[in-house]
């Protein structure tokens, strides 16, 4: 089964097509780094606009890349659940003419389920059930994975995503603004190979406690007052070196609650997705430490790692093969909690 | 040529269907703020009660705003993906346009009015209507009551919902006589013009297509007056 997917939750446009659940035919992203850029944010009316001029021309791209008409396409999946209400409602719009148009199915679901499903697109053999730490500018959960269907919520961020911490800890230094089409996690990531990750010693939020929830709006915090005076006297400051240790803060608090959710549910798999997920020092670290435990961990393709639709055709595909559909009066639900 | 239009600028899902110049259906559902929830599955039930299927329809109008913001993205992202997904022709047409259509009986100045949703500011647009064709006088109007008197030098229609109290005030500003003419945004008079420009091979590019705002972002507007200060 061919499955259109579409993904504007947040500040992407992303179209895709993907046959079965698994062989990804095209996977187009329009980012909007230049509006991230000039905002230092996501807004959500000018993302929102964005995403209405740009729909059109991105499924269709989508369609030519792989080679197909919407003649070859059997269902839409689109992400109406958990976002910003403006950008999920040109997705659901779109996604739902489609469906009308062409007599076929239509299911609309959480964005994070994609982001699930993202690293069953890259690995297939991923067992479950699993624990899976999915990570991005606009979520940070826990989760445990008990089949293609069934979530259970172990644990999730109190205040920012890890995502977020590390576009606002880029936007404080400066490093946004580079002449870069990048957001503030892949600069970090990038500078911090060249920076000493000890240097300084910013806090592990909620390391010791035993709770599988997440905090790092006081790490951020942590990392401006430190850097605030300085900053504004005109002091050249050690970016590098503040890029890695305020990296391995965040990246040791995520590792740690995935073991410690890991040993909880006694599993042997860990799946590690979302924006966040494509660090390189996250990725290192979960590897090493899973490898002593004797845990495999898995991470998804680059390309798979970010807001995307391929994953929400492959999550998608999995509730239509379920017997699920969505009708013709499909809504967005910003806040909706995963499951269901 | 069987054309549908709609417009989901205001609080309602406008949808109509004509062919030629007989209007085969002209609904208005009540929708508040569940436009996205009802805009294709109310296109279905009124292409049904016609007796229509989807691609019985030859081409598609669709009411560009300006109005709520999140309404003219649901109804410009439907139009122009239901015209993708038919490979049928599109038109996009100013929901102003549509509103002064409605009173194309009158040889008066037209002068649709649409509220911004805050203050007392509207959106305006003068139009004419002159040997079967409604023409637009002069640029789009965006601001207070106060302002748009200014424009008004001669009698006329003025056209929206809520509209006797703006009548009265423009009537009194100007001196002159002001008709004020209730209307909602009408999916039929969008089919109607669409088909017009249709027939005469002006179709917008379909997957171009865009809302008509009329004003930015709050957060544009405050970053561009800063950029224009620094």
């Amino acid at each position: 089964m061919l499955v259109l997917g579409i993904e504007t939750s947040c500040d992407e446009t992303a179209a895709a097509l993907v046959e079965d659940g698994r062989l990804v035919l095209s996977n187009i992203i329009a980012t909007q780094f230049d509006l991230l850029k000039k905002y230092g944010g996501v807004v959500p009316e000018i993302a929102a606009r964005r995403h209405t001029e740009l729909i059109g021309y991105i499924v269709k791209e989508s369609l030519d890349r792989a080679n197909k008409t919407l003649d070859d396409v059997e269902a839409v999946a689109v992400s109406s659940k958990q976002g910003l209400i403006g950008c999920l409602m040109v997705g659901v719009a779109a996604a739902k003419s489609i469906s009308y148009a062409r007599h076929i199915p239509l299911i609309g679901l959480h964005h994070v389920e994609g982001h699930i499903f993202a690293n069953r697109l890259s690995h297939p053999e991923l067992p479950f059930p699993h624990v899976c730490l999915t990570v991005s500018g606009g979520h940070t959960m826990l989760l445990y994975v008990k089949d293609g269907s069934t979530y259970e919520l172990l644990g999730t961020t109190l205040d920012d995503a890890a995502g977020e911490a590390f576009d606002k800890v880029a936007k404080f230094l400066g490093l946004l603004y580079a002449d870069r089409n990048t957001g503030g996690g892949r600069i970090i990531d990038e500078l911090s190979r060249e920076g000493n990750r000890k240097a300084f010693s910013f806090p592990r939020p909620m390391f010791r406690r035993k709770e599988l929830d997440f905090s790092f709006s006081g790490l951020k915090t942590a990392v401006i007052n430190k850097f605030k005076g300085p900053l504004a006297r005109g002091e050249k400051l050690p970016l590098p070196d503040i890029a890695a240790s305020f990296q391995e803060a965040v990246v040791d608090v995520l590792v740690a609650k995935t073991m410690r959710a890991a040993a909880e549910k006694r599993v042997n798999s860990v799946s590690v997705t979302g924006g966040v997920s494509a660090n390189s020092r996250l990725r290192e670290v979960f590897t090493e430490t899973c490898q002593e435990k004797g845990i495999e961990v898995f991470f998804p393709d680059l390309s798979l790692c970010t807001d995307n639709a391929a994953m929400i055709a492959a999550a998608g595909y999995a509730r239509i093969m379920r017997g699920e559909t969505s009708d013709l009066r499909l809504n967005v639900f910003p806040n909706a909690p995963l499951g269901g | 040529m069987i054309v549908l239009g709609l417009d989901t600028s205001g609080y309602d899902n406008a949808v109509g269907i004509t062919d030629g110049d007989k209007v085969l259906a002209d609904s208005l559902f009540s929708a508040k703020t569940d436009s996205l929830e009802q805009i294709v599955a109310n296109i279905d039930s009124v292409l049904k009660d016609a007796g229509l299927a989807i691609e019985a329809v030859d081409g598609i109008g669709v009411g560009l705003g300006p109005g709520s913001w999140t309404g003219i993205r649901v109804g410009v992202t439907v139009g122009k993906m239901l015209a993708f997904a038919t490979a049928k022709p599109v038109a996009g047409i100013p929901t102003f346009e549509a509103l002064a259509y409605t009173a194309r009986d009158s040889s008066r100045l037209l002068c649709p009015i649409i509220s911004v949703g805050a203050g007392d500011a509207v959106y305006a647009g003068l139009y004419n209507f002159k040997n079967n064709e409604i023409m637009r006088k002069g640029d789009y109007y965006v601001g207070g009551i106060a302002g748009l008197t200014e424009l008004i030098t001669e009698s006329c229609v003025v056209i929206g919902t809520d509209i006797s109290s703006m009548a009265e005030a423009i009537a009194r500003a100007t001196g002159k006589d002001v008709i004020p003419l209730e209307r909602k945004p009408c999916g039929a008079a969008v089919a109607c013009l669409a088909a017009k420009r249709l027939a005469r091979g002006e179709s917008d590019d379909v997957l171009a297509l865009t809302p008509l705002y009329l004003k930015e972002s709050t957060a544009k507007a405050f970053v561009n007056k800063y950029a224009k200060k620094s």
